[in-house]
């Protein structure tokens, strides 16, 4: 690879020092005059009819301003995302209990929660559905449609009927999982501010400028010009900070709208569980065949996502579930069906791997199930059927040379010491009931929108050189946490061999950049870097003419050859800086300022069969879990994971390692922790004393490996890595379970109950 | 929050300020119980009373037969105590249990008793040292058996207004055991919690108490299973013994942290293992 000053290198996050020192401005913390303040007024019961609602006793908080309903939308009242299903504010019925109905605008914080709470609603409880696959029998309560379903899709190839038939081993299981709640430390939180002329600046967290764009334009029926989105500091997404921002931003702006003033809405925590989105609960059933020597011959699977109320981004996570169903092996005949249903329960959407974590917990488990009935070993049953360049994947998609899959098998079996591991399970430290066991996982992630997005898969940079050579750098992907702004600027000071110092990537404004897609998909540094490298490879031509031209007249000896690196022009003894080199270009009048846009290759995929390319290109994870089981309580303690991944060129390698130990972390808590419960259509445990996430306390020793496959069309040969690190934790854990004590436990999370109930079966 | 916070200095000002405060008031001590609450929307009172600063609550003292912790002593101060680690072995085991470093800064004994949970860290493990505590209502003093002072989930025996002061721990010589299952490694409200103090001589118990968290409507003092105890030979056979009997006398419920069937099964576990832990 080519040697770079900037790019693979661990350079300090941008943002670390406002973070750390707590002097960075989240959405909560930014005011303005006159500010007015917004609380919602929320269903209380799973399904309603709305019957009226009077604020006459709220009238009487002091500093009460207005109680804000759909009447007060001067747009259309449908929420313009994917289906737009999902109403703005409810005007007759509403689907989930924790739906916002109305909103109160008051003087102070606390009189808008006061009033709120004293706001009276009339209504009629309607029947409603609360299971997925009760949803989905023909007699369910009908909620969206005739059939429950938010979309469908499927793959089909081969025949899996006669490969079953034929096969020398099958194997079939039920597995489930529940959701996943974003836990990011900053709630939803919006500010909207009335513009003189009709416009509206908004305030707000999300990690999707755009669609809060596209949704305040449409509620408040104005064109796109009058509309600016300004991100604030984004206390972390993970997928909850992609679509939802959209609603609560919305929210707000109908406010201001009304009043006339900005209005601030921020979330309380209990009211974030209970409204905001979700990692979908998934159900699927799949079953795998092999022939006599080991070989996969077939896949059938049924995946159903629960999507709650409405539909919001379940087809799209549906849609990638789909097509990494079957796991990251060639497999000739493939049928896999699948399908988002609708129940009463709060919408769910985008969370760190996207609707692949839940299926690849099924398939998964299910392979180590094959791989014992074989008698193999389930690193060497991997590694027999799993995809290498030129294979094809289930949609019949031929890799390219960019996958480096069996590589980091093979790194984390050995790193792991799997071959002797796997064989002798025993005791472990933590006591004379204490087993130990280790399991493996293997994964791949198609990078960016794929097909399911490809209209939204482009991204747009504009990189402006000041005079006194400081460089800004404004995108339209977001910094949530996971170090884009570090990432995109050492991108745009490599391109420039600009100092990485003077390089600032600013938080999205919607005026500045055209729209950019979601800031999901582990897409950015792929999409945002690729048009950041478009914008400034002309300003770089510029640059280096010019200080080519002030080398030479420093009499620098032009027949040698001019070499740049970390803000430094050489040449022939003699060198220059980037700040005289800029300000020379300024002297030259030459142009410093550029626009540029990157589009995502064309992908083939078609949804009639499933078949044709479904992303541009794939990374890939593999895992080893090594884990200690209580027999007598059931406790389950991740003691260490073995991670390789190959996710193209690493820009930053300490940030990698970061979103690689965060990603494993959060893969484990809801693996083994994470457990939101509903009874009866009302979710029980909205707060952090019950809803148990993992702490420091729990974190397993971490064992991370790279292995950079060079992508060609990535900037500097970057691929995609956010989302990589989670998909595979859980069931590499399950595998360890069952390595270690012998209970295969179905569903996740892993909970003690669940695997002492195993244990007692045994 | 409510509007009306008040802070008095020692307890007379506290009696005399009784009388003027809005009648839905509550105690505020640390506040990490009361706090929460509050940001929940489960939390209505119109004045709360900081009890923070009463320096009758703040001590911790010895007299010749017993020890005494002040109601508004910090957790972290009773971890750091010679004294209470002395004498309240179970209490010392239980505080690395007890929420967090940082909650155990602001947390309180008397807020965790005030409280009522019968998950209590604290509270569960004072039962099994066989704690007192005392209460003042204005003049007048009253002092129960710690157990005696909760009536069921969030129900305490305590009159209106009336405080806690302190709890009283006789001193004896006993060995003592915390073992709580928790929903994670740390920082979590247990799913089943067992207190065990026993006192010794060779390898006989000559008395032991019995106490179990989040597994009945109350702290639970095991009353059969701590006399079956009593003189028994410490061994396998006792421990099993034991943890058969421990689990006929809880009463748990099945609720978002975990199944009735499974708690009442790890009173046994939790048991066993504790009475194996004891030197």
């Amino acid at each position: 690879m080519e040697k770079l000053s900037c790019v693979g290198k661990s350079l300090p996050r941008k943002d670390a020092l406002i973070k750390a020192t707590g002097a960075a401005q989240y959405a909560a913390d930014r005011d303005f005059a006159g500010m007015l303040y917004a609380a919602a007024v929320r269903s209380p019961r799973p399904r309603i009819k709305i019957l009226s609602i009077s604020d006459a006793k709220a009238r009487r908080v002091p500093g009460y301003v207005t109680l804000v309903t759909y009447k007060d939308i001067k747009g259309v009242n449908k929420w313009p995302v994917v289906m737009h299903d999902y109403p703005f504010l409810p005007e007759k019925e509403a689907r989930f209990a924790g739906e916002t109905i109305a909103l109160v605008v008051a003087k102070t914080a606390g009189a808008a929660k006061k009033a709120a709470a004293l706001v009276e609603l009339k209504y009629k409880e309607l029947p409603f559905v609360a299971d997925p696959l009760r949803a989905l029998e023909k007699d369910s309560v009908k909620i969206h449609g005739e059939d429950n379903v938010f979309s469908s899709f499927v793959i089909k190839k081969g025949s899996v009927d006669e490969a079953f038939e034929k096969a020398a081993f099958t194997a079939e299981g039920e597995f489930s999982t529940n959701y996943q709640v974003h836990a990011y430390l900053e709630t939803q939180g919006a500010i909207a501010l009335p513009e003189p002329g009709g416009g509206m600046t908004v305030h707000s967290t999300t990690q999707c400028p755009f669609y809060i764009l596209d949704a305040v334009a449409a509620a408040l029926a104005q064109p796109y010009h009058k509309i600016k989105i300004l991100q604030t500091v984004t206390g972390g997404g993970f997928g909850g900070k992609e679509d939802v921002p959209a609603l609560v931003a919305s929210h707000a702006a109908i406010c201001a709208a009304k009043v006339g003033r900005p209005v601030k809405l921020i979330y309380g925590r209990k009211e974030d569980f209970q409204s905001m989105s979700k990692r979908h609960p998934g159900w699927a059933k799949v079953a795998y065949a092999a022939d006599k020597n080991g070989r996969l011959t077939a896949c059938r699977v049924k995946y159903v996502l629960d999507g709650g109320a409405y539909s919001t981004l379940s087809p799209i996570v549906l849609w990638r579930g789909t097509v990494h169903a079957a796991g990251p092996y060639k497999i000739a005949n493939v049928d896999i069906k699948t399908y988002a249903a609708a129940t009463n329960k709060v919408p769910c959407g985008a969370f760190r791997g996207f609707g692949q974590p839940q299926i690849c917990f099924a398939q998964e488990s299910l392979i180590d199930e094959l791989a014992e009935k074989t008698g193999m070993d389930p690193v060497q049953f991997r590694l027999k059927n799993m995809l290498e360049p030129g294979d094809k994947t289930v949609t019949g998609q031929k890799l390219n040379s960019c996958c480096g899959l069996k590589e980091i098998v093979q790194a984390v079996r050995k790193r792991s010491g799997w071959d002797k591991k796997v064989k002798g399970r025993g005791p472990g430290a933590g006591g004379p009931d204490v087993v130990a066991g280790i399991g493996f996982s293997a994964t791949y992630y198609g990078v960016g929108l794929g097909a399911g997005g490809r209209y939204l898969d482009r991204a747009g940079a504009m990189v402006n050189i000041y005079k006194d050579s400081s460089v800004s750098v404004s995108v339209g992907n977001a910094e949530m946490g996971q170090g884009a702004l570090t990432v995109l600027a050492q991108i745009a000071a490599e391109t420039l061999n600009a100092p990485y110092e003077g390089v600032k990537v600013e938080e999205v404004d919607s005026s500045k950049v055209p729209d950019s897609g979601p800031t999901v998909a582990s897409r950015t540094t792929l999409m945002s870097g690729n048009a950041i490298v478009d914008a400034a490879t002309p300003l770089r031509e510029r640059i280096f003419k010019t200080a080519f031209d002030l080398l030479v007249a420093a009499g620098a000896d032009a027949s040698k050859p001019m070499t740049a690196g970390g803000g430094v022009f050489s040449m022939g003894g003699k060198s220059v800086e980037f700040r005289p080199v800029a300000a020379e270009c300024w002297r030259r009048r030459l142009k410093m300022c550029e626009q540029g846009w990157y589009t995502a290759p064309r992908t083939s995929f078609k949804n009639e069969d499933g078949q044709g390319d479904a992303y541009v290109i794939y990374s890939y994870s593999a895992n080893a879990a090594e884990v200690e089981v209580d027999l007598k309580t059931g406790v389950l303690k991740v003691k260490k994971i073995w991670a390789a991944y190959d996710v193209g060129r690493i820009v930053n390698p300490r940030l990698a390692l970061g979103q690689a130990q965060g990603g494993i972390l959060q893969g484990m808590s809801w693996a083994v922790y994470e457990n939101l419960v509903y009874k009866n259509g009302i979710m029980v445990n909205p707060n952090f004393t019950d809803y148990v996430i993992a702490t420091t306390a729990d974190k397993p020793e971490y064992d991370i490996t790279f292995i950079e496959k060079p992508y060609k069309d990535g900037p500097y040969h970057a691929k995609g890595m956010g989302e990589v690190p989670l998909i595979g934790v859980a069931p590499a854990i399950a595998n360890a379970v069952k390595n270690a004590c012998g209970a295969r436990v179905t569903s996740v999370p892993l909970l003690p109950e669940k695997i002492w109930k195993e244990l007692k079966k045994a | 929050m409510p509007e009306i916070i008040v802070k008095p200095s020692d307890l007379k000002e506290l009696w005399e300020m009784l009388p003027g405060l809005p009648a839905a008031r509550r105690y505020l001590a640390g506040g990490t119980d009361i706090v929460t609450a509050d940001n929940a929307g489960a939390e209505s009172s119109e004045c709360w009373i900081d009890i923070s600063g009463l320096p009758e609550l703040a001590a911790i003292k010895e007299t010749a037969g017993a020890l005494f912790i002040g109601s508004g002593v910090k957790i972290s101060e009773i971890e750091n105590s010679k004294a209470a680690r002395k004498w309240c072995p179970a209490l010392a085991a239980a505080i690395p249990h007890f929420a967090s470093p940082s909650l155990r800064n602001m947390a309180t004994l008397g807020g965790n008793a005030a409280n009522g949970s019968p998950c209590a860290d604290g509270v569960c493990a004072l039962v099994a040292e066989g704690a007192y505590v005392l209460l003042a209502l204005k003049g007048k003093k009253r002092r129960l058996p710690l157990r005696e002072l909760f009536l069921g989930p969030k129900r305490t025996a305590l009159k209106k207004d009336e405080l806690i002061l302190a709890f009283e721990i006789p001193k004896r010589p006993h060995a003592g055991v915390y073992l709580k299952l928790g929903p994670r490694a740390y920082f979590g409200i247990s799913k089943a919690a067992v207190a065990l103090t026993a006192e010794l001589s060779g390898g006989t118990i000559k008395r032991a108490v019995v106490a179990l968290g989040s597994v009945a409507p109350v702290p639970l003092l095991a009353v059969k299973t701590s006399a079956w105890l009593a003189g028994r030979q410490l061994s396998p056979q006792t421990a099993a013994a034991a943890a058969a009997m421990v689990k006929a006398e809880v009463s748990p419920i099945t609720d978002t942290r975990s199944e009735a069937q499974y708690r009442r099964e790890m009173c046994g576990v939790l048991l066993e293992r504790a009475l194996g832990g004891l030197r």
